[in-house]
């Protein structure tokens, strides 16, 4: 087992928090509704990134699996920000191109951000037509998808902003690694 | 506690015009009820939402930020703000640009202007509590009849204000209340602040299925005839997830208090729902006619 002790450094000084106040009471991974579909609780994570373990962290799929409810930071007794870094290692692990183990996840993250991207705003129906698409999930939830065309749940027609250049700007200088 | 006069301008965000249509037709009557004058944010971007935090910090910075530079240039004093998710993204994003000297620098760098921060962001929650109960009262022309109502708060608005910028904790009696002078009945329930999935509910659906039978299971066990939101992406994952437990209509807050003060408009949005709640409210009516 390598430790690189870069890493946690590195982890600190990006979210600008310290994990090591923890003291794994494990109130997050006990209040973490979505533990049970993660490889390492939430506690485990923070203990592996002081431990150095860059490639265990960066590819796992807790990191993913989080969606940020803020229900362990808000139980946490030392105010360690777990959604905070759980974020941070997500980035950390897109930018050294790490492979994902949630494929879908990240799939639909860009196609989201690529709405925005194009429009300023969300197109909902695109989204849901283009994540559907690329994920090859066309027939999950056919049904409810039809009821939404039927009662016109969507919108149907995308509309943008009129100061896409701001947007555009905002990709330009946000450097667009998203 | 200051007036709340002249027009109110909002932030919609993405679905208030698409998948929550019936929270921004229900919104818009309740408002044209109470004579509030409400105008969107000219031009409003997106926030950003989860994919751009968990992805790239600048860009959710800067996709938030876009919104608090286009109110100060409007002149606008109080945002409010209708969706809990892009209330704590701009939240953030404010704090970020007040509190960081770097993150103002860069704001200035992108888009050469400067944030001054004279915006205030408020949840809409906070707007209704400032007009107060007795104004809502007023305009209750067909209020409820004991219908049994679980408050699902979700997890972004209901978490300390110390992470969010919004805690609902002191609110929880004003909305109880507020629910209480539409004729419906709050359930006493210990899933209210629980997690629904969120966009799980689409990528790993599995997941949000059983998140949401917990939620409804505890629901239907306090007797809940329905569930009341605040939040779009809960709502659609409260009616569309869970395989388990027997479907249980979803409503908005807004909508449940448009209903109550007798909208005229209310089939056009109700239509929209994907568990039916005409059954539950035409029982109610037959309540109000027998009663």
């Amino acid at each position: 087992m390598r430790v690189d002790s870069s890493f946690k450094e590195e982890v600190r000084k990006r979210s600008g928090q310290r994990f090591d106040a923890c003291f794994q009471c494990l109130s997050c991974a006990g209040g973490c509704p979505v533990v049970e579909d993660m490889d390492y609780n939430p506690t485990q994570i923070v203990r592996l990134v002081e431990f150095g373990q860059r490639e265990r962290v960066l590819a796992s799929k807790a990191i993913w699996v989080c969606v940020g409810c803020h229900a362990c930071v808000s139980q946490c007794p030392n105010r360690v920000n777990v959604p905070l870094l759980m974020d941070t290692l997500r980035q950390m692990a897109l930018e050294q191109g790490v492979e994902v183990p949630e494929k879908r996840i990240v799939l639909f993250h860009r196609t989201f951000l690529d709405q925005v991207r194009r429009r300023g705003r969300i197109y909902e129906l695109g989204l849901a037509a283009r994540y559907k698409l690329a994920s090859w999930t066309l027939f999950q939830d056919l049904i409810a998808g039809l009821k939404f065309l039927w009662k016109r749940k969507f919108k149907f027609l995308p509309e943008a902003v009129k100061g896409l250049s701001d947007i555009r700007t905002i990709w330009r200088e946000g450097d667009g690694k998203a | 506690m200051e007036k709340l006069d002249g027009a109110i301008r909002y932030y919609p965000g993405c679905s208030l015009g698409s998948s929550a249509r019936e929270m921004g037709d229900s919104f818009q009557e309740l408002a044209r009820m109470l004579g509030l004058e409400i105008s969107p944010l000219e031009d409003w971007s997106c926030c950003g939402s989860s994919p751009a935090h968990s992805t790239n910090p600048n860009l959710a910075t800067l996709l938030a930020a876009r919104n608090l530079l286009l109110a100060q240039e409007q002149g606008v004093k109080d945002l409010m703000v209708m969706c809990p998710s892009c209330f704590v993204r701009l939240k953030q994003a404010e704090r970020e640009i007040l509190t960081s000297m770097e993150k103002a620098q860069e704001l200035e760098r992108v888009f050469h202007r400067k944030y001054r921060g004279g915006v205030r962001l408020r949840f809409f929650l906070e707007i209704l509590e400032q007009i107060g109960l007795e104004r809502v009262k007023e305009i209750m022309r067909n209020p409820f009849h004991g219908l049994k109502v679980a408050l699902y708060y979700g997890c972004l608005l209901s978490r300390p204000d110390w992470i969010t910028g919004f805690d609902v904790a002191p609110y929880e009696r004003f909305i109880e209340d507020l629910v209480r002078i539409a004729g419906a009945d709050p359930v006493r329930w210990p899933y209210s602040k629980h997690c629904c999935g969120a966009s799980l509910a689409v990528t790993k659906p599995g997941t949000s299925d059983r998140l949401v039978d917990r939620i409804r299971h505890y629901a239907l066990e306090a007797k809940a005839q329905c569930i009341v939101v605040f939040c779009s992406l809960c709502q659609m994952n409260l009616e569309l997830r869970g395989k388990a437990s027997s479907p249980l209509p979803v409503l908005y807050i807004t909508e449940l208090l448009a209903l109550a003060a007798g909208s005229p408009n209310a089939r056009k949005w109700l239509s929209k729902h994907l568990i039916d709640p005409l059954p539950l409210l035409r029982e109610q009516m037959s309540l109000a006619r027998s009663g």
